[in-house]
């Protein structure tokens, strides 16, 4: 006899610890069990049976995996919680004494945690950090969207904002936005940062107010992490196009609404022989030799990284690279300094669609939201400019002679002679013409979005899922269909009315009865017809007959394939039976769903024609 | 003086009988009428009252009242404030004397203020004629006089009145009820205004003595400046450390000054540095060997409906936003309406973006995850691939006569060994005798109750048949026999010489008469032993079993003219019997178990368990390894015999009970029939190589009885060299379907 095996000593009962459990073992608050969960990504499991998992109760729990608490014991942030308890304590207490400068003392010493290595942990290469940005990236533009109050301070406003800028211009500086949608939620934006496609959603600019049920303690721990995850990867983003990160931040720009404009990107040196020199610029200490010499030295290291780095844009860097190095006496050193790394930028692959707008000069009106369309125009090359009161940082004025389109989100008024001159020389389109030029990957036509027109509907460039409604095909034909065999019918009567050549009666008989066979109303209907038309009933019958076996015959193959696939069944299993009725459900409510939305397009359609008729 | 004065107006007032009046009584009178007046007469009035008031003391023995007494306090106050801040001041030792020039002298004289009768006040100093002590009054009670005075002489008992003198006092005198009885005295004393004012004092919870100030200033004794008293507690001389600094403390200070010094400790650190995060290159180190955990999956990507400007078609109707707006925002399948702008900047905020961020992240950490493959097939693959049925011909297909009982359910059906004939037992009590090419009916018994069963006699050399009614069996030779086989027949069922009777006796009895029409033989199972409901015969023809209604099972041997009982008891009740094509075998289906006999050997060999609440039907098929059973629960159970003891398969496609089932017995087809009208024909293949398994497929669903009351095909049967199958329905109806 073999050791006699204890219950729930081995299997799911130790695989899983329910929720309370965990919290004792760690010894910690609810609070911060979710915090911890929260940072380091755990999440509950679902045990193959629930009472094997819990010692046979099948009360409502939620379970966790017994390792993922095992590790969570070791964490380092936990550490600093317990931490953060007894210091907590130690500050009411000396608050509660009125010792102040101990309490100032403990305040200055209290302990902070870092996320750094849970972001190294849960992220272990970078492209799996990339991959799981989208959900911080709607957070940091939410939270840069909402005023900051006692439980919001500021600062996190303020950062969030940050970081939502340099995301925005990170995007624009490597054009790698691909679709934008604009959605009754907000603005969905996807961009394919290395290979790895990110969306995000950007709420429309208004203010957002926390609603009571939900748990802002949540939302910060949250995005806590974010901010964490991506100032990481934005380092390493910026680190790899060249870039300095952060951006420094132009304040004066900044305070007057300049936005994205505030921030510009500094490319900093990646040799080694470029960093002295650096240090010398900043000392005032240069000499025209020493730039010259520094100048040499980075021609140098690009021709190395151009050998290293066989991409077929670099030519033009270089050609843009030996320009700057004729003219040196011109530049500062800086400048110049800045350029090979520039390379990096080009590096990333382009397509033909991301310089959509280069050609283009385009005016925002007033009332159109600026940070939106800024961004979607300068990250497809075009140039933007906006009057004052949409914040400051424009390029150029209202009246400026490059200006190619206006974007304008008003209805039609009368205009001054001086302004329909100027409408001569510009294009007049609603926003929906941006986003449905970067969609459709090429300039479209601007008249069907001329001012003042009835958009056309603006649909998602992410597609449906297959075999879904398609609204830009297959309904016309359907109409046309339809339309068709009407008229036919009418044809059909009309002829037969004007009692015309006997052949083109028959035709039309036969047209009718193969309609009528399966339905006694039009059956009826078409007696009549064809005793109008003066053909006599053994013909008709004759017709209708023929036109009813055919029909027969093919309904009869239908049928007996049919049955068969019904016997067959018969000998399925239940487990595959159930999966059948399972599927053949799903596919029954998403046909379902089609023929909804083409019948009423179908009744659109119509209607419009009548519309149009009348 | 005033009082007086006073008490004399309200005298006059109330035109009261003039009464001896002692000056307390008065005082007191007035003191309650003083309280009448108005505040500023009476300010007036005493401002003025006072001097005359000191001018006579004497008089005023009772008279003063509490406020005169507090006025005269307050002016004392307020003199000795004048005279100077004394320490003797506050503490009355006793009464300072007034000098005054007296009235009748012209001289100064000193005069005591009125000594009150209170605590402080000596009582023993008082007159009292009675001095007896403090002794128990009632002593005196019996005697004429309540004690002795200072002289030593008696004092007589004062004469106390009889209760109306009492009653008549206290409405003559309005001071009566200020009065109290003197023990001392044995009669009543009237109370001074000041004994009043203890009473009430007590009554009200204060202090008895009037004069009590309970917010009496502090007197600081050792206090204060000037009145510290320095007094060393100890001689001890002051210890060394009170001006030696302590060599740990100095070990620590020093201790974190080296620190200090080494820059190990930062003091005042500069804040911002440290609160500034610094970003650095996290991935530049290689990745550790563990894999990364699983990646959240991401919410799905917005669709047309979503748009600000979607295609109209996508705008919900008033019933769907309705019913949208119905629904529990868990159970909607989309969280938001479509709905349509005709321009971006007339799109609002939306109002749920919060909360749906929120819900994410709340999927996030609480949602438990479970990889899921998804499911991407054609649901036709999951239909098994099966022969075409076109490709299994021949197979009843249609319907090429019926014949027709004109009343009752058919419920006997049975073919001859050679397919031509059919025989068809209604509940009328009638049996037919049918041709199957032509269903013209040659012959017709009538039996006086209904048909059980009935079954032909395989044996090729003889042809009759049996009938089950009612207790008895009847074997009848079919007409229009040719004489061979009528002679073979009449020899086997009717010998010259019986077989001689067994050793154990039976209780069914067979009974010959060869001279009735009806039947040849009889067999006459024990009474009330119930109708036999099946019929079942031996490959061989010589035995046969019968299962009465009531559940009796008995072997008959024709040959010996015997009958047995195969099993002392049953447990359950036996539905059905069949004999093995093969073998010695005896299936007996109870109601939910099917079991397998060894008859030579007499045991049991196996309990088939098909799973079935209530089994209505079994057959064996030819080659006897396999078994169907049928069920009320619309289960077809196909066991193979020598597998398991558990079906090989389980089909479900009746829609209701299973009534009958038959295995042809030469074409690989079986058919079952049911309730709801319809028989299925099913080609069934079995392969003699043990691997494969048998190949079930469905052909055909024949379709043609009536369903009545309930009831729809009870029997089918297999015509023996043809691929066709006879039927026979609760409607009268006898079916045969044909190829």
């Amino acid at each position: 006899m073999g050791r006699l095996r204890q219950k729930g000593k081995a299997g799911a009962a130790k695989a899983y610890i329910t929720r309370t459990s965990a919290i004792k073992k760690l010894q910690c608050s609810l609070a911060d069990f979710r915090r911890l969960c929260i940072l380091k990504g755990i999440f509950p499991r679902e045990p193959r049976s629930r009472k094997k998992a819990n010692k046979g109760s099948s009360a409502p729990t939620s379970f966790y995996y017994t390792k993922d608490i095992a590790y969570l014991a070791h964490e380092p942030v936990l550490r600093k919680l317990r931490e953060h308890k007894a210091f907590a304590k130690k500050l009411s207490r000396a608050l509660g004494r009125g010792e102040w400068s101990s309490a100032k003392t403990l305040e200055d010493n209290k302990p902070v945690y870092k996320l750094d290595h849970i972001i190294k942990e849960r992220y272990p290469t970078f492209i799996d950090a990339l991959r799981d940005i989208d959900d911080a990236l709607c957070m940091a533009f939410l939270f840069a969207s909402l005023p900051s109050n006692s439980r919001l301070p500021p600062e996190l406003i303020e950062n969030c904002t940050r970081l939502a800028s340099e995301w925005q211009l990170y995007i624009m500086h490597t054009r790698c936005l691909r679709k934008v949608f604009l959605s009754i939620k907000g603005v969905y934006y996807q961009a394919e940062v290395m290979d790895q496609s990110i969306t995000w959603l950007v709420p429309y600019q208004f203010t957002q107010s926390i609603p009571p049920d939900v748990d802002v303690r949540v939302m910060l721990t949250f995005l806590e992490l974010y901010q964490t995850l991506l100032g990481f990867v934005f380092f390493k983003l910026y680190a790899d196009a060249g870039f300095a990160y952060p951006p420094p931040l132009d304040t004066q720009k900044d305070e007057g609404a300049a936005g994205v404009g505030a921030f510009s990107l500094q490319t900093v040196m990646r040799s080694v022989q470029a960093a002295p020199s650096k240090s010398e610029t900043i000392g005032k200490k240069v000499s025209g030799k020493e730039v010259r010499q520094t100048i040499k030295s980075i021609d140098a290291s690009t021709d190395q990284d151009m050998e290293v780095d066989p991409s077929p844009t670099q030519d033009t860097v270089a050609d843009i690279e030996e320009e700057f190095v004729v003219h040196p006496s011109s530049t500062d050193p800086q400048s110049s300094a800045a350029l090979p790394t520039l390379h990096s930028l080009f590096a990333l692959p382009q397509t033909a669609q991301t310089s959509l707008f280069s050609p283009y000069t385009f005016w925002l009106s007033r009332e159109t939201s600026r940070p939106v369309f800024e961004f979607l125009v300068r990250s497809f090359g075009g140039r933007i400019g906006w009057p004052a009161s949409s914040g400051g940082g424009s390029a150029f004025g209202e009246d400026d002679e490059s200006i190619t389109h206006v974007i304008i989100d008003r209805p039609l008024i009368e205009m001054t002679p001086e302004e329909r001159q100027r409408r001569t020389r510009r294009k007049y389109v609603q926003p929906q013409w941006i986003v449905d030029c970067i969609n459709a990957g090429k300039i479209l036509l601007e008249e069907p979005y001329a001012q003042g027109k009835t958009l056309p509907p603006h649909l998602s460039p992410f597609g449906e899922r297959a075999g879904a409604y398609d609204p830009t095909e297959a309904v016309p034909d359907v109409a046309e269909a339809e339309s068709e065999a009407e008229s036919e019918e009418e044809e059909a009567v009309i002829q037969a009315e004007e009692e015309e050549e006997e052949e083109e009666g028959k035709q039309a008989l036969r047209a009718a009865a193969d309609v009528a066979a399966d339905d006694a109303g039009a059956l009826r209907a078409a007696e009549l017809a064809a005793e109008a038309a003066g053909v006599d009933y053994d013909a008709f019958e004759k017709e209708v007959s023929k036109s009813r076996k055919k029909a027969k015959k093919v309904a009869v193959e239908d049928k007996d394939a049919d049955a068969e696939q019904d016997m067959n069944k018969m000998l399925m299993s239940n487990k595959q039976r159930k999966l059948y009725e399972r599927i053949k459900h799903s596919q029954g409510k998403r046909n379902t769903e089609r023929t909804k939305l083409e019948e009423r397009k179908k009744n659109l359609v119509k209607q419009k024609k009548c519309e149009a008729k009348a | 003086m005033v009082a007086v004065t006073t008490s004399k107006d309200t005298r006059k007032r109330k035109q009261a009988p003039q009464e001896e009046v002692t000056n307390e009584r008065n005082g007191l009178n007035g003191a309650s009428n003083l309280e009448m007046h108005s505040d500023d007469e009476d300010g007036e009035e005493i401002g003025s009252d006072d001097g005359e008031v000191e001018d006579f003391p004497e008089i005023d023995v009772a008279s003063d009242s509490e406020e005169d007494e507090e006025s005269e306090e307050d002016e004392e106050e307020a003199d000795e404030s004048g005279e100077g801040d004394s320490d003797d001041s506050d503490l009355h030792i006793f009464p300072k004397p007034k000098t005054i020039v007296s009235d009748i002298t012209g001289r100064p004289k000193r005069v005591y203020p009125e000594i009150e009768p209170d605590y402080d006040s000596d009582s023993s100093t008082e007159d009292t004629p009675n001095r007896v002590g403090d002794v128990p009054m009632h002593w005196y009670d019996d005697l004429p006089h309540i004690g002795y005075d200072i002289n030593g002489k008696q004092v007589l008992r004062p004469a106390r009145g009889d209760e109306l003198d009492k009653f008549l006092k206290t409405v003559d005198d309005p001071d009566a009820w200020t009065s109290a009885f003197d023990k001392n005295m044995q009669g009543d004393k009237a109370l001074s205004p000041q004994e009043l004012d203890i009473i009430r004092r007590l009554y009200e919870g204060e202090n008895p003595d009037a004069q009590y100030d309970p917010y009496e200033p502090t007197i600081e004794w050792f206090t204060g400046k000037g009145k510290e008293e320095v007094m060393p507690l100890s001689a001890a001389p002051e210890p060394k450390r009170r001006w030696i600094g302590s060599k740990w403390e100095k070990k620590k200070i020093m201790k974190i000054v080296r620190a200090i010094r080494q820059g190990r400790i930062i003091p005042n650190k500069p804040k911002t540095k440290e609160s500034k995060f610094q970003f650095y290159s996290i991935w530049s180190e290689p990745p550790s060997s563990h894999p990364p955990p699983l990646p959240a999956p991401k919410p799905s990507l917005p669709t047309n409906s979503e748009s600000y400007n979607p295609p109209e078609e996508y705008l919900p109707t008033d019933a769907e936003r309705a019913e949208w707006q119905a629904t529990d925002p868990e159970d909607r399948e989309r969280n938001y309406l479509p709905q349509k702008y005709s321009s971006l900047r007339l799109v609002p905020g939306y109002d749920q973006f919060i909360k749906e961020r929120f819900n994410r992240q709340l999927d996030l950490y609480l949602a438990p995850r479970i990889q899921r493959t998804k499911i991407n097939i054609d649901p036709n693959t999951l239909i098994p691939k099966l022969p075409s049925p076109s490709s299994l011909k021949p197979f009843p297909t249609y319907k090429s006569l019926t014949f027709t009982h004109a009343r009752g359910r058919v419920r006997a059906l049975s073919i001859s060994p050679d397919g031509a004939w059919a025989l068809s037992g209604d509940e009328d009590g009638v049996v037919s005798l049918w041709e199957v090419n032509v269903g013209k009916e040659i012959k017709r018994w009538k039996f006086e109750s209904k048909i059980g069963s009935l079954d032909w006699c395989p044996r090729s050399d003889v042809t009759y048949f049996v009938v089950g009614v009612d207790d008895t069996l009847h074997f009848i030779i079919p007409p229009n026999l040719p004489s061979a086989i009528f002679s073979a027949t009449q020899s086997s069922l009717a010998p010259a010489t019986l077989p001689p009777p067994s050793a154990i006796p039976s209780p069914v009895k067979w009974v010959s008469n060869s001279s009735s029409d009806l039947s040849i033989l009889k067999v006459e199972l024990p009474p009330s032993s119930g109708t036999p409901t099946q019929i079942t015969w031996h490959r061989r023809g010589d035995y046969m079993s019968t299962v009465s209604s009531g559940g009796g099972v008995w072997i008959h041997q024709i040959s010996r003219r015997h009958s047995q009982a195969p099993f002392k008891k049953v447990r359950g009740s036996v539905q059905l019997v069949l004999f093995h094509p093969t073998k010695p075998h005896f299936f007996v289906a109870t109601q939910q178990y099917v079991r397998i006999y060894n008859l030579s050997e007499q045991k049991l060999l196996k309990t088939l368990m098909p799973g079935i609440r209530w089994i209505s039907s079994m057959d064996v098929h030819p080659s006897g390894d396999h078994l169907i059973v049928g069920g009320y629960d619309r289960k077809l159970c196909w066991f193979d015999l020598e597998l398991s003891d558990k079906p090989y398969k389980v089909m479900r496609y009746h829609v209701k009970a299973i009534r009958s089932l038959h295995f042809h017995p030469t074409y690989p087809l079986f058919a079952s029939s049911s309730d709801d009208g319809a028989i299925q024909i099913f080609h069934a293949r079995v392969y003699n190589d043990l691997m494969t398994d048998p190949l079930i497929v469905p052909l055909k669903i024949l379709r043609g009885h009536t369903v009545k009351d309930g009831l729809g095909v009870l029997q089918v049967r297999w015509c023996n060299r043809q691929p066709w199958l006879i039927s026979s329905g609760a409607d009268g109806a006898v079916n045969v379907w044909c190829s």
